[in-house]
């Protein structure tokens, strides 16, 4: 199985300093071209960040380099060794480690545990907890993280399971680090926190690919800018010859214009309307009312007040106080089947855990809703295809086969299944949490024009958002909170993206 | 895998100058394309090899003789498969069976009329999967332990009611047990009315797509605007519905209730076949074919056993490495999507 076949190399390999080169490696998929010829070289001390749409190939490579899949043509060098064919175990061996999107801890150990998993310090066969505690915490310093090692690992935010799994990695002595979007989902200030951290395992001499939808953030982090489209290189750069306009070119394949639309429609009355809403220390004190053809935001730091909205709206929580009213109808709380019969639909940010059933095919997921709205008794899969056929063009819905279950979708076609499911269902008012989450430029972009013609139609929208961007292009007017209260509102045409930035991080204006 | 499972990019929609080549496989051809390919290979197999070392296998009197035995079994398994794809599971199944069999065997024993004691044990066994489906949806018990406690509880209550002796109907209810339409048993011609009657409520009703979706995700089924307790209500009170009909056809197949009559072993061959034919313990996952195909593998391997003259020792020896065997092969395939 060692494909040490090309030794002559070796000295072309040393020579660029690289720790790994990818040279020419190409993979398909049952006749589908994943990746096609892609070279690329990481380098201790450089942050590599790959871009590109869903779809584009940036898992497929990240695969080939952790040695889950091997390449169908060309290879990989590390160290100036050639290797054809690499494998999980040995790609670990050679301190190649993977942080994937989803956290990977057992969440009901300690963090301590966590970090020394598969490698517990012991005498004989006993655990020698102190030097657990002692090792674990010497890894989170190395990283200047803060974090007792002692809690759970399923009490941390998204953030920290992101830092101690990294910590993990780097404690068995991973030199090259792929993390992938590792700062999706997150807030201005837990995503900066991963940064700080990235910025110095890279002055460290650690190799690091970093996986981002997010221009800025790859723009003011990488040290070079690999862009991936139909699974080829389009484009190496560093952030120095980058601009946002080009990326978006270059990963799109043209323009991607995503701008507030004028807004035409007339303002009617209230559609929604959420008054003195109270839960925990969660959410205090929350007013908002949207009115028809509007679209509101309630933007906050991630796990903030609007992160509780999609429990309290769609009915799945009672919350302690509050009410609710939907055209002109008070809605009672905790009840799921009164809160789609007023004619509110919500729609989660977690699409996997509350928005799709996974083995479930395209077409039912996406008439999975409206199917039960319409009190339907008989299921036919022929008449099933000729509905969903419309809500598949309308949004866009992409898929290589006729009608894969939906978890085969690309993250895009994913999110535009959900949203067409919730949004063809002639909602009265609407909440949408997160629409674009994890989500690449272009299909951003489509999202982003759905939801106008949804204000346009004449529906009121609630939008909860953890990121300005998104709030700037989609929200007429802001809400925002912090540490569960509202502390100030804005017209979204008379406020810039960086005064509302601002004001989410607690910095005056209000 | 749903009988809908699309397989293969081949011929795709995708514009892309690639998109007209067909697909290349390696190894098996497109065997893992056939549903249950794998089931059915060990059957064909299975069946090649009774029919060699045996003669009385491939004669119509055993063959119908192995569907008059299984009948009993796919009639629980039917209910089963619906309520597993659901993500429940209902291991009380056979002990319903022992107990109604024991009230309906004491009924006629005391002369009251067939349609009473039908009527009673019917009523009876779906109380029963209505309590179980009440525990498990208003409590947080697993269904697992609510309804292995049932089985308990019921084991007992049968010996109770037959006081531990073997209670003869006589020649009541012959006309289902030993019977026949056309050449084909009666207790066969329900248990396919039973599967078809399946089939098709999974297929082509939403109460069966429901079904799917609560066992795929339940949350998502809840918010999709599912009734999920209700739905859940009814799948338990159906499998104790089934297992009342169950009963009536052990009854009328064997012509008394003894001790040990359904029960535990009957509720575990179920579940196996349940499982062999593929339908996942975890939920969102089953096929009424592959239950089937489980059924008749696990019928056939007792039938050729049998005609073997091999103990009975081997025999559960034999269902138990043919569940595992199963299991892993079920995995494999499913590996391959």
């Amino acid at each position: 199985m060692t494909a040490v076949r090309a030794d002559r190399e070796t000295a072309a390999g040393s020579g660029t300093g690289a720790v790994i080169e990818v040279r020419g490696v190409s993979k398909s998929f049952g006749g589908a071209a994943a990746l096609k010829d892609v070279s690329l070289s990481l380098r201790p001390g450089e942050i590599h960040a790959l871009m590109g749409m869903n779809g584009a190939g940036k898992s497929t490579l990240v695969q080939i380099l952790s040695g889950a899949q091997n390449p169908d043509a060309g290879h990989l060098e590390i160290d100036g060794r050639s290797h054809g064919v690499l494998g999980p175990r040995r790609a670990r061996r050679l301190g190649i480690s993977t942080v994937p999107q989803r956290r990977e801890l057992v969440m009901s150990l300690t963090v301590a545990e966590n970090i020394m998993l598969g490698a517990l310090p012991a005498r004989g066969s006993l655990v020698r907890w102190r030097s657990v505690a002692a090792e674990a915490r010497a890894a989170l310093a190395r990283l200047g993280v803060d974090i007792d090692p002692a809690v759970e690992a399923g009490t941390l935010t998204v953030a920290e399971q992101t830092m101690v799994e990294v910590a993990r990695e780097v404690r068995r002595g991973g030199r090259v680090l792929i993390l992938d979007e590792p700062t999706a989902c997150l807030g201005a200030e837990a995503a900066e926190q991963i940064r700080a951290m990235v910025r110095r395992l890279r002055d460290g001499g650690m190799a690091i690919v970093y996986i981002s939808h997010h221009i800025d953030e790859v723009l003011g982090l990488a040290d070079r800018i690999t862009v991936l489209r139909d699974g080829a290189v389009v484009a190496s750069r560093g952030p120095g010859e980058s601009d946002e306009d080009g990326l978006v070119r270059d990963m799109v394949g043209r323009d991607v214009v995503s701008r507030r639309p004028e807004r035409t429609a007339r303002l009617g009355e209230v559609g929604l309307g959420l008054r003195g809403l109270g839960d925990g220390r969660f959410v205090d004190g929350l007013d908002v009312q949207v009115r028809k053809g509007e679209i509101v935001a309630v933007l906050g730091p991630a796990g903030d007040a609007q992160s509780r909205l999609f429990d309290v709206l769609s009915g799945r929580r009672r919350p302690d106080r509050g009410a609710l009213e939907v055209d002109g109808t008070r809605v009672p709380f905790g009840r799921i089947g009164r809160s789609l019969a007023s004619g509110l639909r919500c729609v989660t940010g977690d699409r996997r855990a509350l928005g799709l059933v996974p083995g479930l095919t395209v077409d039912e997921n996406l008439l999975l809703a409206q199917d039960r709205l319409d009190r339907r008794r008989l299921h036919r899969r022929g008449g099933l295809s000729r509905r969903a056929a419309p809500l598949r063009d309308d949004y866009r819905v992409v898929s290589l086969a006729r009608n894969p279950p939906v978890d085969r979708l690309s993250g895009g076609n994913q999110q535009k299944v959900l949203l067409a499911k919730w949004l063809a269902t002639g909602p009265a008012a609407c909440f949408l949490e997160d629409p674009t989450n994890g989500v690449d430029v272009a299909a951003m972009a489509d999202i982003h024009v759905l939801i106008d013609a949804l204000a346009e139609q004449g529906v009121a929208v609630l939008l909860a958002s953890s990121s300005a961007e998104e709030v700037m292009r989609l929200a007429d007017r802001v809400i925002v909170v912090r540490d569960g209260r509202p502390v100030a509102e804005y017209e979204i045409e008379k406020i810039t993206r960086d005064e509302l930035i601002a004001a989410v991080l607690g910095g005056g204006l209000s | 895998m749903s009988i809908d499972a699309p397989v293969g990019t081949g011929g795709g929609t995708g514009g892309t100058a690639a998109g007209a080549r067909p697909a290349r496989r390696r190894g098996l051809p497109a065997l893992h394309a056939v549903p249950h390919a794998g089931l059915l290979l060990v059957l064909a197999l299975l069946v090649v090899f009774a029919s060699v070392r045996t003669d009385a296998f491939l004669t119509s009197t055993n063959l119908l003789n192995v569907l008059r035995q299984v009948s009993v079994v796919s009639v629980i398994a039917a209910g089963l498969t619906l309520l597993m794809t659901a993500g429940g599971m209902d291991f009380s199944m056979g002990s319903n069976v022992a107990v109604n069999t024991a009230v309906a065997a004491q009924l006629l024993a005391h002369g009251h009329p067939v349609w009473q004691a039908v009527a009673v044990s019917m009523a009876l066994s779906t109380g029963i999967g209505l309590v179980n489906g009440l525990v498990v949806t208003y409590t947080s018990v697993a269904p697992f332990v609510a309804t292995l406690a049932a089985a308990t509880l019921l084991d007992g209550v049968a010996l109770l009611v037959i006081n531990g002796l073997s209670i003869s109907i006589g020649t009541k209810l012959t006309a289902l047990g030993d019977a026949t339409t056309l050449g084909l048993p009666n207790l066969l011609l329900v248990a396919l009315a039973v599967l078809a009657a399946t089939a098709v409520v999974m297929r082509w009703t939403t109460f069966g797509r429901d079904a799917f979706a609560i066992g795929g995700n339940e949350d998502v089924a809840r918010l999709s605007g599912i009734r999920v307790a209700l739905d859940k209500l009814v799948l338990y009170a159906l499998a104790g519905a089934l297992s009342g009909l169950a009963g009536i056809m052990l009854l009328a197949r064997l012509g008394a209730s003894s001790p040990g009559t359904g029960g535990l072993t009957l509720q575990l061959t179920a579940v196996a076949a349940v499982v062999i034919g593929g339908t996942s313990l975890a939920g969102g996952r089953g096929t009424v074919l592959g239950t089937v195909l489980g059924v008749l593998l696990l019928g056939t391997v007792n039938n050729t056993l049998n005609l073997l003259q091999i103990s009975s020792y081997y025999q559960q020896i034999a269902v138990g490495a043919v569940l595992l065997v199963a299991a892993i092969a079920n995995l494999l395939q499913q590996r391959r999507h």
